[in-house]
């Protein structure tokens, strides 16, 4: 009997060793661009990892926050296991609780909504061209350059070819159906 | 004999006539169901018999090709325009014209969910920095060997340094040949075991060389991303001959101050651990 009891004792103990670690993996910067690959995640926290992950979603959820797994390819959600690993996963605010979470300028706020927004309509693409004609109506056409580079490098836009395309990170933070709504309701 | 060419003319102004079209929907994002692809494929079967060259059989699997591109566009703009996420471009963009910077960003801030990711410097960190600092020579005596007219942004390539008489091709083929050989002796081995030693100057250097040694198809790089082991083994002549010889090939490998730190540690405790067994 204190042999079962031990024996679970010591399962919670790792359990929450393990919760804490992918917390910290999770919430703090381990590269340049963040968020941890699901290979990355699986061997620091063993075969359970997805497991493990549910915890601490159950865990942030009480915070207001949310692990959020994105795929490179651009889907979302919970696929197969296999794919996990090969997938980003991130925590985010699940909802926009606070005012202010970025130093970014209005404009620049502005013109990477107005982007994303155009793209959204466009089918999820665009012609850089055409995106920055259209900016260009509001904006010097220098800023927008050296914006549209940042919100590549930043991971909220991808370039292939000249074309534009909805980037990894607008996947993991934007809510795009509700900055649809918000613009067109406006 | 004249008749025969302008129809065969025809033929093709007409095939590429439409092949056009499907490239322009393509590019431009425009409607894909702009083209009639019933129609097309009439066209390809009315003339399919009378095809007879290379060329005009490849211009007719090039036709298929990009009707299956635009079948394939056609299933995107359906499953599109049935989502959530669909709106007419037109009033969006009539909609985003209107408004202010200020309402632009307001409606992107309510929907916008940021990635929590916090930066943090850790003792283990700027030990790691100070060993670093440490490791550096000074800025004097570095500055010789990288000296400071050279502004270009290109990459040197070998061919610079054997025009700047800093290198000669001669004594290239020789620290290669060298590398090759040690290679062979070696076999198939880790390639951070194969290229790391105690200094990482000189290790850079034997990475360079040694990428040199595979693009070239001298050697074998097998990379399994998920487990993160790079193996490096020597291919012979045969191998070389019936492979891709003459073709270069680009693997980019990371070679860096922390993972050669890491090795190095590995290294140590490897021989920490047999001079304990030996000893017991």
């Amino acid at each position: 009997m204190e042999e079962a009891a031990a024996r679970e004792e010591e399962s919670r103990t790792r359990a929450e060793r393990k919760l804490k670690k992918a917390a910290q993996l999770l919430l703090f910067r381990q590269h340049r661009v963040p968020g941890v690959k699901g290979w990355e995640l699986k061997r620091a926290l063993g075969e359970d990892y997805l497991a493990v992950l549910e915890l601490l979603n159950a865990a942030l959820d009480n915070l207001g926050m949310e692990v959020k797994r994105i795929s490179e390819e651009g889907s979302e959600g919970a696929e197969q296991e296999e794919k996990a690993e090969r997938d980003r996963f991130v925590v985010v605010l699940k909802s926009p609780a606070v005012e202010k979470a970025s130093g970014e300028r209005i404009d620049t706020i502005a013109m990477l909504s107005a982007t994303l927004a155009y793209i959204i309509s466009k089918q999820g693409k665009a012609s850089r061209k055409a995106v920055e004609e259209f900016l260009s109506a509001k904006f010097p056409k220098q800023r927008i350059f050296f914006a549209l580079d940042r919100f590549i490098k930043q991971g909220y836009l991808g370039e292939d070819n000249n074309v534009l395309y909805i980037g990894w990170r607008t996947r993991a933070e934007v809510d795009r159906k509700t900055l649809l709504d918000l613009i067109l309701a406006t | 004999m004249r008749q025969q060419g302008q129809s065969k003319q025809l033929k093709f102004d007409e095939i590429f006539r439409l092949l056009h079209f499907c490239r322009t929907v393509e590019t431009e994002g425009t409607d894909p169901f702009d083209v009639d692809v019933k129609r097309f494929l009439q066209t390809l079967k009315q003339y399919q018999k009378k095809w007879r060259s290379l060329d005009e059989l490849l211009l007719d699997a090039d036709a298929i090709a990009e009707l299956a591109k635009i079948i394939e566009l056609q299933e995107h703009w359906i499953k599109d325009r049935s989502s959530s996420f669909y709106v007419d471009p037109a009033l969006l963009e009539l909609k985003l014209r209107l408004l202010e910077p200020q309402q632009l960003a307001t409606a992107f801030l309510a929907a916008w969910r940021p990635i929590i990711a916090q930066d943090r410097l850790t003792p283990q960190r700027l030990q790691e920095g100070l060993d670093y600092w440490h490791a550096l020579l000074p800025f004097d005596e570095r500055a010789e060997d990288f000296p400071f007219p050279s502004v270009s942004e290109a990459p040197i390539e070998l061919e610079d340094l054997i025009e700047s008489h800093l290198f000669s091709k001669h004594e290239f083929d020789e620290v290669l040949r060298e590398l090759s050989t040690e290679l062979e002796a070696r076999g198939r081995i880790d390639y951070r075991d194969f290229i790391y030693n105690d200094s990482f100057e000189t290790s850079v250097r034997k990475a360079y060389l040694t990428s040199y040694l595979v693009s070239e198809g001298r050697a074998n790089l097998e990379i399994n991303p998920l487990e993160e082991e790079v193996f490096i083994s020597p291919r012979t002549v045969d191998e070389w001959i019936e492979g891709d010889s003459g073709r270069t090939r680009s693997i980019p490998v990371s070679v860096s101050y922390e993972a050669w730190r890491a090795w190095k540690k590995q290294q140590h405790e490897k021989r920490n651990l047999g001079h304990e067994q030996s000893g017991s």
